[in-house]
């Protein structure tokens, strides 16, 4: 242990110095190399980024779990909710045997809205019934969000509701 | 032993807050090639900023796409490279925070990344091999206060201009001049096999 000797230690005070910049720049190299951000994630953020409308309103993912399909063996269905200032997004995915999955979902409060899925291909859209649900009973496997388009004015809610991207 | 350093971040800084000026108003405009650039940028330093804060991987991955996502309603505040710097830097936090209160799918304590020091032992080809300097470096890291290793991690990936905005958003002082050594990077500086007066080469 070599600690240091009193009155060695470079005083706290002072501007930052050359020798600083240095450690600091092999410290941003030790973490680039034991923690690196993952490569695609600036992708996954440009594609949740693209969006026709800057007027959102963030719909956070707050859980997400995995529940193995009985019937179906080792298949896994996957839920995952959002929540938003207005609304909570609850979307259910399961696999379908030609490789798509179908996407289950429900709006609370439930309530009619458009709503579409927007994927590395064409964007699907779906209504939500008065019950506040919807599907996509065919989506490509890859990078996907959703998007809640605005009800009526009148309704009060004017901004879109948007999910971050999900790999799914 | 001398080998000339990288220069990361050096580079000329007016240019750079003119480019980012630019960049900003691009993405008001709704310029996705611009908002684009500026995620390139400043992402790795938010990944730093969650992992800080304990998150596991897929979490840290939630919350820096809901900043960047929360930023696009609030970009018509933002004007200034230091200061998108260090809303980003906040925001990550608070929704860092917001996961860890939320309970959801949280680190048990002992699995931070300092648990996960790679041991260079035999057998461990798989793990991330850290040679000598880098090694010395992480386990004078390790040896400082919490505080000062989140501190020290994400002020090492700040674009040197912003350091002052990211400090301040972290609670750290800044001296009138412009920002100091701190003591996380002083007791750093110490604890290294250089000693104060040199770095690590």
């Amino acid at each position: 242990m070599t600690s240091p000797e009193p009155g060695r230690l470079p005083p706290a005070d002072e501007p930052l110095d050359d020798a600083d910049f240095g450690v600091l720049d092999d410290i941003r190299e030790l973490f680039e190399a034991v923690d690196p951000m993952p490569a695609d994630l600036p992708e996954r953020i440009r594609f949740a980024l693209a969006l026709r409308d800057l007027e959102i309103e963030v719909a956070r993912l707050v859980e997400e779990d995995q529940l193995a399909v009985a019937a179906r063996g080792t298949e896994l269905s996957r839920t995952i909710t959002f929540d938003s200032d207005s609304l909570t997004i609850m979307i259910r995915i399961d696999a379908n045997q030609d490789g798509t999955v179908r996407i289950d979902g429900w709006l609370a409060p439930p309530q009619c809205r458009q709503v579409e899925m927007k994927t590395a291909v064409d964007p699907l859209a779906a209504t939500s019934d008065s019950q506040g649900r919807f599907a996509f009973g065919r989506v490509r496997r890859g990078t996907a969000q959703l998007i809640v388009h605005p009800a009526e004015p009148s309704s009060g809610n004017t901004r879109s509701v948007v999910t971050p991207a999900l790999i799914i | 032993m001398d080998e000339p350093r990288p220069v990361t971040v050096r580079a000329n800084q007016a240019g750079r807050a003119a480019r980012m000026a630019n960049l900003l108003s691009a993405a008001r405009a709704g310029s996705e090639d611009a908002i684009g650039q500026i995620v390139s940028e400043l992402s790795p330093l938010l990944w730093q900023v969650a992992r800080s804060a304990g998150l596991s991987q897929g979490d840290a991955e939630d919350v820096v796409q809901t900043a960047w996502m929360r930023l696009i309603t609030h970009l018509d505040g933002i004007h200034d490279a230091a200061a998108l710097t260090g809303w980003l830097v906040t925001t990550t936090k608070r929704e860092a925070w917001r996961v860890r209160a939320a309970g959801r799918k949280q680190l048990p304590a002992d699995q931070d990344v300092f648990a996960d020091l790679p041991d260079q032992g035999p057998g461990s080809e798989e793990q991330v091999i850290l040679d000598g300097q880098r090694r010395a470096l992480w386990l004078a890291i390790g040896q400082l206060p919490r505080r000062c290793q989140e501190l020290l991690r994400m002020i090492a990936f700040t674009p040197r201009p912003d350091y002052a905005a990211v400090a301040t958003a972290l609670g750290m002082p800044v001296g009138s001049v412009g920002p100091t050594r701190g003591r996380c990077l002083a007791k750093l500086r110490a604890l290294l096999p250089g000693g104060p007066d040199g770095s690590l080469a």
